[in-house]
């Protein structure tokens, strides 16, 4: 049997999840990405959501705030600068960041001029934090 | 005669200093190793992020040069990051980082913009009138993680696309050893293609790109900076610690030597005060026989 696809989640913290999986599932940049055993070498960008996986320790979910997915040698490594299993995703947080995303919104909107960057970031942010609201809820 | 009395005074003031020192020293050895563990949880991820640039760099072949990050700044001037510490009472650490830069300005034949960590650093190009643009506390040093380190490499990227600057230069302590820590100057923009490691694996033109090389390559760039800003800044901190840790050890050592000498100072007055004493009784005992 080919085994599982060893799915290793990194972040600049900690190596957050180091497990068999026989299916992961990421969101890549064009939509949902999904990858099983022997997949070919493969380099994807990601965007901000759920990346979950099932295999033989079991299911999970977790949220990803971006990075990459890089499969090799049977090996899923994912690169991402921040992320949360679901059930430590600060909903807390996630709403007030939602906020001030918002608020940020509103002003680049009104100051014309202001930085296309900014408010791309501040989009950026509002998505990342709406969802890990609804993932949380989700579950 | 030096009195005695002061002789204990100045015993007793050296082993207080010496208690401060002492724990002083032990503070700075517990930050240290918290510093040095966080160098080595960031290490596979700063390592799988640039093993991705080499990879990638390597699919694009050579267009990777004509990318903007990787092309010398519209400006004249050269923007630098100085890394000093906030407090003193850690040795040569920060005159051994100012001298160095000055002497890195030195050698330039243009005008340097500063950013700054640590309030040694800003007090210093202030009192010289420096351009000091910004001196960075938000967060403290200490407290830096990843978050604010990427914050402040996108700063800096910023400024460099600004077209204000042609270059944009780290300037921190290199740690090599727990009692060696050197000066050193590391350019981080523009992005210089033989900085990424050699790739090994040919099978480059197989692998699937999702959604294509040049969308990653760019996604990738900017978290690449970022870890080398993190990565910089804790090896600044690691070196300020073993470098305070290392002067609080000698100034402990210090203390226990003038200690010694003084005890011994000390213990010979009291025996000559009690042997002329004892000659005195015994001389008047004589006169009264």
């Amino acid at each position: 049997m080919a085994g599982a696809i060893s799915l290793r989640v990194i972040t600049p913290e900690n190596i957050l999840v180091d497990t068999p999986a026989d299916s992961v599932r990421f969101p890549g940049l064009d939509g949902s990405i999904g990858v099983r055993p022997r997949h070919a070498p493969m380099v994807a960008a990601l965007d901000a959501g759920s990346l979950s996986w099932a295999g033989p320790d079991g299911p999970g979910e977790m949220f990803v705030a971006g990075g990459f997915a890089e499969v090799r040698n049977n090996t899923l490594r994912i690169v991402t600068q921040a992320g949360e299993l679901v059930g430590d995703i600060d909903v807390e947080r996630a709403e007030a960041s939602a906020k001030r995303a918002r608020e940020r919104l509103r002003v680049t909107g009104t100051a014309a001029k202001a930085g296309e960057l900014d408010s791309l970031r501040a989009q950026a942010a509002l998505r990342r934090a709406l969802q890990r609201m609804r993932m949380a809820q989700t579950r | 005669m030096a009195g005695i009395k002061e002789l204990r005074g100045r015993i007793s003031s050296i082993g207080n200093i010496k208690q401060i020192t002492r724990a002083m020293e032990m503070v700075a050895t517990t930050k240290l190793r918290r510093f040095q563990d966080r160098a080595i949880s960031s290490r596979p991820y700063t390592e799988d992020i640039s093993g991705l640039v080499g990879r990638l760099a390597a699919v694009l072949g050579s267009s990777v040069t004509e990318r903007p990050l990787f092309q010398a700044g519209a400006g004249e001037r050269t923007l630098c990051l100085l890394i000093t510490s906030d407090r003193g009472l850690c040795g040569a650490y920060n005159s051994n980082m100012l001298r160095f830069m000055e002497q890195w300005k030195d050698g330039l034949d243009h005008d340097v913009d500063f950013f700054v960590y640590g309030r040694k650093g800003a007090t210093y190009l202030k009192n010289r009138e420096y351009n000091l643009e910004r001196f960075l506390t938000d967060p403290q040093l200490e407290a830096i993680d990843f978050t604010n380190a990427a914050v402040t490499a996108r700063m800096l990227t910023t400024e460099f696309l600004s077209g204000k600057y042609k270059d944009v230069v780290l300037i921190f302590s290199a740690f090599e050893s727990m009692a060696r820590y050197v000066p050193t100057a590391i350019p981080l923009l523009p992005i210089s293609a033989d900085s990424f490691e050699a790739v090994e694996d040919s099978g480059g033109s197989g692998v699937i790109l999702e959604p294509d090389a040049e969308t990653i390559f760019d996604s990738l760039i900017p978290r690449y900076l970022e870890t080398r800003v993190y990565n910089t800044l804790v090896e600044a901190l690691t070196s300020e610690y073993a470098s305070r840790r290392f002067a609080m050890k000698n100034a402990t050592d210090a203390a226990t030597d003038m200690q010694k000498v003084l005890r011994g100072v000390y213990n010979r007055k009291r025996q000559e005060g009690i042997t002329t004493d004892l000659l005195d009784i015994v001389g008047g005992a004589e006169a009264l026989r």
